[in-house]
């Protein structure tokens, strides 16, 4: 028996996807049972209906966690996506040392972004760190620099930390867009008298934009709710609790208080706003060209 | 005008993309460097203000001890095994995922790949608490399967994805002039597709290590026995109450960077290849 060419791939596509969905829609929809029960580890289980939904968005520190973790998830990713740019785009010029620039930039990919948070936390130590000392050695500064001490120096330190590791994978994926780009192009856009300016907006610019987009889309859901730096450089959220994001409520309730139904709930918001995200990210990611 | 042109003359100079390569490289690298420098200082030098720069006596006492102090070994083995595991099981499930979305297509294929993407959307710090209580019911805490099916649920879509567009870009009169000359479906999957393609799932594969390397947070909740976690979760046996032993998370952190820097830039001509051609084929 003959089975069709569409058969054929529902048979090869299918088992893979069952097993994914089984294992994610489980612990999904776990997650939303959880979040409407009272579950605090002191009291018996019962059903609570909205209540842990009303504690979590009536907290009052609400509004300025949610600031917090817009500004980090933005600011990181505003970061590593300027720098890519710039990267990518010298990469793509050179080509004498262009594999030693190359491994040189995508090195901190190897890097955990939790040995990424205690590294860059030790560098910015305001007495035993080498950036403190740096800036008081060029005269730029006439104390030692605390970061920590200066909520929004502590935001501009995780998201440095947070950027760092997340540059070489968007640099990668833009210079492999760059790279697809025919030289054709270029050469004749000279032709038509065009400076470097104008190739660059142009040319290279709508040409990279899509993998740009897409790169950046990642980046950003990535950034929006990993607390690996921030749980590694500034624990419990750092002075003033200037560094407390949604991901730190969540894993707080979680892990310090043990309160499992506030913290699914927390949970079930944190997914909506990474959905907004992710859902632009699936558009672009599945419209045609 | 004036100052266009004032600007192109930098832009067009030869030596720009050298300067800002390396004025950014030297950022990307600095974290590195001290991490080099710092793994060869005394417990003593790292807290002497203002800081040393390169080590006064320079020890390998300190490399020694954070490979013997604490389980830097088994953390790196265990590291290794996990995430070796789950990515065997996520490219090779995930290769038959992906070919079939992208050579036999069906109705309803693009859904398909949506759904996909759409599980990886879903920020795995929200799910942690129903996969510690499921695994709990299941009496997998505490092992390094626990991990690994983290890991799967992690990596899986994504791989799929970069996968699909791979295999979009592989050219059908391969597989088609096999079948014509007597190979079965399946068998061109085996004979042609898989060796042909072998550098891009390999470059995918490393890409999918690196994500089961980065993991932190799911060991953390998952592992309490100290000879099963990985080098991440291991990093925090020098994070002390009164102080962290900085030489020696120095040391250990350039041990859990070693295996994965090697993969990494061992792959990396195919990395950027297979991202090519990969993901941003469309």
């Amino acid at each position: 028996m003959k089975i069709s060419d569409s058969r054929y791939g529902t048979i090869l596509s299918i088992p893979g996807l069952m097993l994914l969905l089984v294992w994610v829609l489980i612990p999904f929809s776990y997650l939303f049972y959880l979040s409407f029960l009272r579950y605090d580890n002191i009291n018996p289980v019962i059903f609570s209906g909205f209540a842990n939904y009303e504690r979590v968005l009536g907290d009052s520190a609400f509004p300025l966690i949610l600031t917090r973790t817009f500004i980090f998830a933005f600011g990181s990713t505003g970061f590593t996506v300027v720098t890519s740019l710039i990267l990518a785009f010298c990469l793509n010029r050179i080509v004498k040392g262009s594999t030693f620039f190359r491994s040189l930039v995508i090195m901190p990919w190897a890097v955990p972004l939790i040995l990424s948070g205690f590294l860059w936390a030790w560098m910015f130590h305001p007495s035993f760190g080498p950036i403190s000392d740096i800036l008081m050695k060029l005269k730029l500064t006439s104390e030692p620099l605390n970061i920590y001490k200066n909520p929004n120096m502590a935001m501009a330190g995780i998201i440095i930390a947070d950027g760092w590791r997340r540059i070489p994978f968007l640099t990668i994926i833009t210079l492999a867009g760059l790279q697809s780009i025919s030289p054709e192009l270029y050469d004749a856009a000279k032709v038509d008298g065009a400076d470097s300016f104008h190739i660059f907006g142009y040319v290279s610019m709508p040409l990279v934009s899509r993998p740009l987009l897409i790169g950046t889309l990642i980046t950003l859901m990535f950034s929006f709710r990993s607390i690996d730096v921030i749980y590694s450089m500034t624990p419990g959220g750092g002075y003033a609790k200037s560094t407390y994001v949604l991901g730190a409520y969540l894993f707080d309730y979680m892990y310090e208080f043990l309160n499992f139904g506030v913290a699914a709930s927390a949970s079930v918001i944190l997914i909506i706003f990474t959905l907004a995200i992710g859902s632009v990210f699936i558009y672009y990611t599945l419209k045609k060209r | 005008m004036k100052i266009r042109r004032a600007l192109l003359k930098i832009v067009d100079h030869p030596a720009t993309p050298y300067v800002v390569l390396s004025v950014i490289a030297l950022f990307m690298i600095a974290p590195f460097i001290w991490m080099g420098l710092s793994a060869f200082k005394t417990h003593a030098e790292t807290f002497r203000y203002p800081p040393t720069y390169f080590p006064e006596n320079p020890t390998l006492k300190t490399m020694s001890e954070a490979w013997s102090k604490a389980p830097i070994p088994t953390y790196i083995a265990n590291s290794l095994m996990m995430c070796l595991g789950a990515t065997i099981i996520i490219v090779i499930a995930g290769s038959f995922t992906a070919y079939g979305l992208s050579q036999y297509r069906y109705k309803g294929s693009n859904m398909v790949l949506g759904l996909f993407l759409f599980t990886r959307t879903i920020p795995p710090l929200a799910l942690l608490l129903p996969y510690y209580l499921v695994l709990m019911k299941l009496h997998l805490l505490n092992t390094r399967i626990s991990v690994v099916l983290y890991l799967i649920y992690l990596s899986y879509p994504l791989v799929v994805w970069l996968l699909k567009g791979f295999f979009d870009s592989f050219p059908r009169e391969l597989i088609d002039s096999a079948i014509v000359d007597g190979c079965s479906r399946t068998g061109a999957i085996f004979r042609i597709v898989f060796p042909v393609a072998a550098t891009g799932i390999y470059a995918i594969a490393v890409v999918a290590f690196m994500w089961g390397w980065n993991e932190f947070f799911a060991p953390f909740l998952f592992i309490h026995y100290d000879e099963l976690k990985p080098i991440t979760v291991g990093l925090y046996y020098f994070v002390g109450d009164e102080y962290t032993y900085w030489n020696r998370m120095s040391a250990a952190g350039i041990y859990a960077v070693i295996p994965s820097l090697l993969f990494f830039l061992l792959a990396q001509k195919y990395i950027v290849k297979g991202l090519t051609s990969g993901a941003l084929k469309y």
